[in-house]
């Protein structure tokens, strides 16, 4: 609730007076984050969509899209070109100035985050409730928590194992506590044994994947699966390492706090418990 | 010239020193790191965790330290000589960079980070800048150490224009990945890379080694030297060659470490003197320790996380390049 009215503040002062949000539902959407695009597209209006960023490559038809700039680097230009009514945007340094100026041409501009599980739900809400879907944006909230949940309840039963995420090869670059990919481990039956390091990307030393000894090691690097056996494949005190559990998977819903995330915990799932039988729905 | 004169017996003696100090670095320092691990316990049973933290992960890195910081700064103490100009280094001509463009183009053509791939492409990369740098500054037949370091700040320039417009273009995921790349780390390596460093940092030292005299004359005057029977040309090149060889091995398995080759020869000239026969191998001990204890800085300053070694060098060798300069100023007006 909190988050929404939040939310709605944030957008409310974003244009100028002359633009009645709830009275006319937004009709031209663009979008400024992948995550964002997503969540419009599964809530049904992804239609209204008319400029996404260039990292914005879900759903397949978000791809026809025109581009309006990169995720971090907006196009100002190509963003009112696209005469939109309302522009969706995740927060970061790159894009501040950009958003202002879009602002200032008198666009309204909702800004969401997408760090969290916490922030994912406040998103789907905002979104829902900035292009007047009714109750779209808590059913799929409902939704998702039900495969979460689902996703929990398949490994209820199972060992808790302890579980390293890594991001990049060289450096060594994990998921820390606090992301959105710590929770999701935790939700797939994971302890991720850098939570603690006290940063959310933490570069590691080789020797702390030792001195962790992680059950499973989760590799979500780009590049190929030999690049990560080679790098641990020394290691032979770590149990990952000596038991084969040093697996790949894609990297592409893993980090996007969207509606995704069932398949992502899903993946993570498979990969921490492989005994667990084939998804159901 | 402060220093005493270059005898047998204080070449021996000096660089004996310096050895010891390397080795007492790699000691102690071998002992130091973010995860606890006990030397008696991994000596004692070699499929403990912490033999192996110590002898897979922590000393094939010290290792590997010692290696690019010996070849950066053996590279950057012959380039200084070779142009008569304090101000050269592997950095500042453009070298680095040049390899590091290579690298990240072959980091985004797919290649794995750990894989061969990346190294070769970066040691292409600066002997091409090398290249670039030598050719376009070469005038009927003669080269103008002037033209070499205006060239090669050309060349750092656009090499990194390059990488900046290969970040622009790529996923947030691969910038990512790039700029870590670029920054410079030591992590994650095996012995076997930590071995072909060494045999090109071997190769490239043993080949500046014997142009060490000639680099003395030319430090006399080019007319001179030529007069004392030096094909300065010749000298030039095979100079440029070594010293590419060299960086481009530490670069191709390290990324970018900045101001390694302009510090530790810089501080050796100011205590040992100009003569590069025993300049040469002491800057290449000198680097080596130095790299390897700002690499232990980066390992431990955050506890189990870890700062990159490039942020380490930059921020120490950024203030002494300052220093340098305001140096020079000062004298130029006394």
């Amino acid at each position: 609730m909190l988050a929404t009215a939040l939310a709605v503040a944030v957008a409310g002062c974003g244009g100028p007076a002359s633009t009645p949000g709830p009275a006319r539902p937004p009709a031209r959407v663009v979008s400024l984050a992948p995550s964002v695009t997503e969540i419009v597209f599964a809530l049904g209006a992804g239609s209204r969509v008319v400029g996404v960023c260039g990292q914005c490559n879900h759903p397949p038809a978000a791809e026809k899209v025109t581009r309006v700039g990169g995720y971090l680097s907006p196009s100002v230009e190509a963003v009112i070109a696209a005469r939109p009514d309302l522009v969706a945007v995740v927060p970061s340094p790159g894009n501040r100035e950009g958003v202002r100026a879009i602002e200032r041409a008198g666009v309204r501009v909702l800004v969401v985050q997408d760090r969290t599980l916490a922030d994912l739900w406040a998103s789907i809400r905002s979104l829902s409730d900035a292009l007047a879907l009714g109750d779209a944006g808590a059913r799929l909230v409902e939704d998702l928590q039900h495969g979460l949940d689902a996703v929990r309840a398949r490994v209820a039963g199972l060992p808790r194992r302890r579980v390293l995420l890594v991001v990049g090869h060289k450096p060594l670059v994990v998921a820390g506590g606090g992301t959105l990919q710590d929770e999701l481990l935790t939700i797939a039956g994971g302890d991720n044994v850098a939570a603690d390091v006290g940063q959310s990307w933490p570069q590691l030393s080789l020797e702390m994947v030792v001195a962790r000894a992680p059950d499973v090691i989760v590799d979500t690097a780009m590049g190929t699966e030999a690049g990560g056996q080679s790098l641990f494949g020394s290691l032979d005190t770590v149990p990952a390492v000596r038991e084969g559990r040093v697996v790949t998977v894609p990297a592409d819903t893993l980090y996007r706090a969207g509606p995704r995330v069932v398949e992502a915990a899903t993946a993570l799932a498979h990969a921490i418990h492989p005994d667990i039988g084939p998804p159901s729905g | 010239m402060r220093a005493p004169y270059l005898t047998a017996r204080r070449l021996t003696a000096t660089l004996a020193a310096l050895a010891l100090g390397l080795v007492a670095t790699l000691a102690v320092t071998l002992l130091i790191g973010p995860s606890h691990a006990s030397l008696g316990t991994a000596l004692g049973d070699p499929s403990t965790p912490d033999a192996v933290i110590l002898f897979r992960t922590r000393l094939p890195r010290l290792l590997l330290a010692a290696v690019v910081g010996g070849s950066l700064s053996a590279a950057g103490t012959a380039l200084q000589g070779l142009l008569g100009n304090p101000l050269a280094c592997p950095h500042v001509l453009g070298v680095s960079a040049g390899a590091a463009l290579a690298g990240v183009l072959a980091l985004i053509a797919g290649a794995d980070p750990v894989s061969p791939l990346v190294p070769a492409a970066a040691f292409l990369g600066a002997l091409g800048t090398i290249g670039a740098v030598s050719f376009g500054a070469r005038a009927g037949g003669r080269t103008a150490p002037h033209a070499v370091l205006l060239i090669g700040v050309v060349c750092n320039a656009i090499a990194a224009a390059g990488i900046m417009l290969v970040n622009a273009i790529v996923s947030y995921a691969q910038a990512q990945g790039v700029l870590f790349w670029i920054m410079g780390s030591l992590s994650t390596q095996s012995y076997a890379v930590v071995g072909a460093a060494a045999l090109y940092a071997s190769v490239g030292l043993v080949w500046l080694l014997r142009y060490s005299q000639d680099l003395n004359l030319l430090a006399a005057g080019e007319e001179g030297a030529f007069q004392l029977g030096v094909d300065v040309e010749r000298v030039r090149r095979m100079v440029f060659l070594a010293a590419s060889l060299l960086v481009g091995a530490a670069v191709s398995v390290s990324g970018m470490i900045a101001f390694v080759g302009l510090i530790v020869p810089h501080l050796l000239r100011l205590i040992l003197g100009p003569d590069h026969r025993l300049l040469l191998p002491a800057s290449f001990l000198g680097g080596a320790a130095f790299l390897v204890w700002a690499d232990t800085l980066a390992r431990v300053a955050l506890g189990p996380a870890e700062l990159p070694v490039g942020v380490v060098t930059a921020l120490l060798g950024g203030p002494f390049f300052v220093f340098l300069l305001r140096r020079d100023l000062r004298r130029g007006m006394a």
